[in-house]
């Protein structure tokens, strides 16, 4: 708590820096229990730039991978190192880190704008610099024009991007993004994957965890699948698609008028078949997931019908999950 | 750059923003509304007792009876006595001077005492001239100092006793209304003072506003935020505790002033305002922001360990309202008000209130006296009817007993309860380090 008398210049304190060479992020057979349930079991990785998916099923250990990643718990064993430091005894490194967390609940009082500027002034900015920066990152994530609207009024997809804006205020060389596109409308998902891409694309190292292969995949190739606490699988994600291709899979829509969408969407080529299963869902048949998604959203916005949710009921990654553990998943 | 940036930015730029951040965020909050509004209705309604108390009279007792007329001849029994006739006898009258109203010999000797100084004080006037008129020199020297007409106050600070030896029909009847109202106006202000902001507001506004600080924040998942930024978390803890004192410590000072103008106009003095009762209510003020700071930062250390920290510091309230008991009705005899937090808060407000008013401990040693009529027991002593006021100032005033100056014995205590802070700081920190956020 040094006196800042002069508010001029970046950081108040030396900037840190991590080790040469270290690698962005260093898992060494971590272990995670919680009492008795295994939540991570001797994970071994190391991820330096580029888009990683992180994929699982819900309880398959993502989130606590972020948590250990964010000095939010301890491991039981192994060891960790973010920019070859211990995130649980340091929490320097973090002015190199943005995190995204799953939460739901943010601070509703708040404008956009002054949620981002609290949390930048957090990495040591001054009331200037993080004003500026916040108007960048809102602006990059096209919330420009809401920036003064509190939290409490924006929809889902919103929040989310407040949340990844307020995540790259510092510039991060690490970006961590726990389940940002989870129930968030078709043009929020857009949005956000472009982020996520335009950010890979930066050079950036981006973590990104979800539960539906699909979008990972309209994000990035580079995968991890985790299942039961531990890697399942490291990789190309095309390899994965080829033997999924097989398999059909249904795709649930959520909308206002389902009759309505459904006399646009049988125009879609790979559509094998339709169903109404309650009132307001549509449920649509496919060999060919990975297309049909492609098209989905053109298709929607040409019919003018509003669809509030797109969800995958038959997972296609329990799917996978199935392949690649023979049948125990 | 506008006025607040040129105040705060004396301070690290991360712990202005979390402290602001947090000071907003009671803004949002109803609990905080609450809990400060609850606070001034009801210290409002005890001001109203005291205000009407402060405009009553207190009825004037004639305490040693001489005003009445024994023997029906039309002459007070003070005014007999004075003029020489005897009392008890109708033939006996002063037909030289006309007979006074009964009223004059009511109130007519009140205390005219010295500041009372370590040791044997000679103190004392005869205004009625009672004492003087009677007949030999032994019945106008009871207390054999070979000084007619005097009181021999001997002061033992040592054992805090204070032995009143008077000669007889010395002071001996005061005036209840001008006692009962400075009496009653410090005993109010120490009560006041000492309970109702001392330790009620000291251990309400941390309990509904310091409780949650950090724990809010963990069970909301909002924590999750301010933890993935380069600080660290006995930062987030003590930068949250500056947020709480920059809303509770000027809510104190803005009470205690208000309360300061509105006893320091209406209570009783020559002057327009009570000077002298300044440092008192600085001592009160003082007491409580120091006082509700140790219980918040403990509070939000409660609040850290236990998802239900509020069990926690409403036991730890229980204890420390033991504490109060203690404390304030030992009048600082005690030493197990060493082990709180409030004992420390109550030294500050005596030392405080020996300060504003030196003469407090001799008002108490006074009324208790009342004039000196009473009861003798069959062991000689003499249990005096006090005037009314005394009892409670005596319960509600004390000493700070550090065996120390009462300047010092602010200081001790100020320490005391910074270091007190300091520790529920570095404890709390500790755990927070060490725990698992989900």
């Amino acid at each position: 708590m040094m006196p800042d008398v002069s508010q001029q210049g970046k950081m108040e304190t030396e900037e840190w820096r991590p080790a040469e060479n270290a690698p962005v992020i260093m898992f060494d057979r971590v272990s995670k229990t919680y009492g008795r349930i295994n939540a991570l079991n001797s994970v071994s990785l190391g991820i330096s730039g580029g888009v990683t998916g992180i994929l699982g099923m819900n309880g398959a250990g993502k989130s606590t991978l972020f948590k250990l990643m964010m000095g939010k718990v301890r491991p039981s064993s192994g060891a960790i190192r973010l920019f070859g430091v211990d995130p649980w005894k340091n929490p320097a490194p973090y002015s190199r880190v943005g995190f995204v967390p799953e939460h739901e609940k943010m601070h509703d009082w708040m404008t956009a704008f002054d949620f981002i500027v609290t949390f930048a002034r957090l990495h040591g900015m001054t009331r200037d610099e993080a004003a500026k920066e916040a108007s960048r990152v809102l602006d990059f994530v096209s919330l420009s024009d809401v920036m003064h609207k509190r939290i409490g009024q924006f929809s889902k997809g919103m929040r989310q991007r407040v949340k990844i804006a307020h995540a790259l205020v510092n510039d991060p060389e690490l970006i961590i993004l726990d389940e940002p596109l989870q129930g968030c409308d078709p043009l929020a998902r857009t949005t956000i994957m472009n982020v996520i891409k335009e950010l890979g694309a930066m050079g950036r190292t981006v973590l990104v965890s979800s539960h539906i292969l699909h979008e990972i995949e309209r994000i990035t190739e580079q995968i991890v699948i985790l299942h039961k606490g531990r890697v399942l699988a490291l990789g190309n994600s095309h390899a994965i698609r080829e033997m999924l291709d097989q398999h059909p899979h249904k795709i649930a829509l959520e909308c206002e008028n389902p009759r309505e969408l459904a006399k646009s969407i049988i125009k879609i080529e790979e559509v094998t078949g339709m169903s109404f299963a309650e009132e307001n869902k549509l449920l649509i048949e496919t060999k060919h997931l990975g297309e049909v998604h492609k098209k989905l959203p053109k298709t929607i916005i040409e019919s003018g019908i509003k669809v509030t949710s797109i969800d995958n009921p038959d997972d296609d990654l329990q799917s996978i999950l199935m392949y690649l553990t023979g049948g125990s998943a | 750059m506008s006025k607040t940036d040129t105040i705060w930015s004396q301070l690290d730029r991360k712990s202005t923003a979390i402290a602001e951040f947090t000071m907003r965020q009671y803004r949002t909050r109803i609990s905080t509304w609450v809990v400060m509004i609850a606070s001034v209705v009801a210290l409002l309604l005890v001001l109203l007792f005291y205000i009407e108390a402060m405009n009553t009279e207190i009825e004037a007792i004639d305490n040693d009876g001489d005003s009445f007329d024994t023997d029906g001849d039309g002459y007070p029994n003070g005014q007999e006595r004075l003029e020489g006739t005897n009392p008890d006898s109708p033939e006996s009258f002063p037909d030289w001077v006309e007979p006074d109203p009964p009223e004059k010999w009511i109130n007519e000797d009140d205390f005219d005492w010295d500041i009372l100084v370590e040791g044997v004080n000679y103190v004392g006037s005869d205004d009625d001239g009672d004492c003087k008129n009677l007949d030999t020199s032994s019945q106008r020297d009871t207390n054999d100092n070979n000084v007619e007409c005097d009181i021999i106050v001997d002061v033992d600070t040592l054992n805090s006793t204070v032995t009143i030896t008077a000669d007889s029909s010395v002071d001996e009847d005061p005036d209840e209304d001008k006692y009962g109202k400075e009496a009653g106006h410090r005993a109010f202000i120490l009560g006041i003072g000492k309970f109702g902001i001392v330790y009620l507001l000291g251990i309400f506004l941390p309990l509904f506003l310091a409780t949650g600080l950090i724990r809010e924040e963990i069970s909301e998942g909002t924590i999750h935020y301010m933890l993935a930024k380069p600080i660290a978390r006995g930062e987030v803890l003590l930068y949250r505790m500056l947020g709480y004192i920059g809303i509770t410590w000027p809510f104190i000072l803005i009470v205690c002033l208000v309360l300061c103008l509105i006893t320091g106009f209406t209570g009783p003095g020559d002057g327009i305002f009570r000077w002298e009762d300044v440092p008192v209510w600085m001592s009160i003020a003082w007491a409580a922001m120091l006082v509700s700071l140790v219980y918040g930062t403990i509070f939000c250390g409660f609040g850290i360990i236990w998802k239900n920290g509020v069990i926690l510091a409403i036991l730890f309230a229980a204890w420390e309202l033991g504490m109060a008991f203690i404390a304030i009705l030992t009048g600082g005899d005690s030493s197990i008000r060493y082990m709180s937090v409030i004992g420390w808060g109550m030294i500050i407000v005596d030392a405080g209130a020996a300060i504003g008013w030196p003469d407090n401990w001799q008002l108490v040693e006074v009324g208790l006296w009342g004039g000196g009529h009473g009861e003798e027991n069959w062991l000689g002593d003499v249990s005096y009817v006090a005037l009314p006021g005394a009892e409670p100032l005596a319960v509600f005033s004390g000493n700070p007993n550090l065996g120390v100056s009462n300047w010092l014995a602010y200081v001790i205590s100020t320490l005391v309860l910074a270091f007190q802070g300091f520790m529920a700081w570095f404890i709390g920190q500790s755990i927070f380090k060490g725990k698992e956020v989900n």
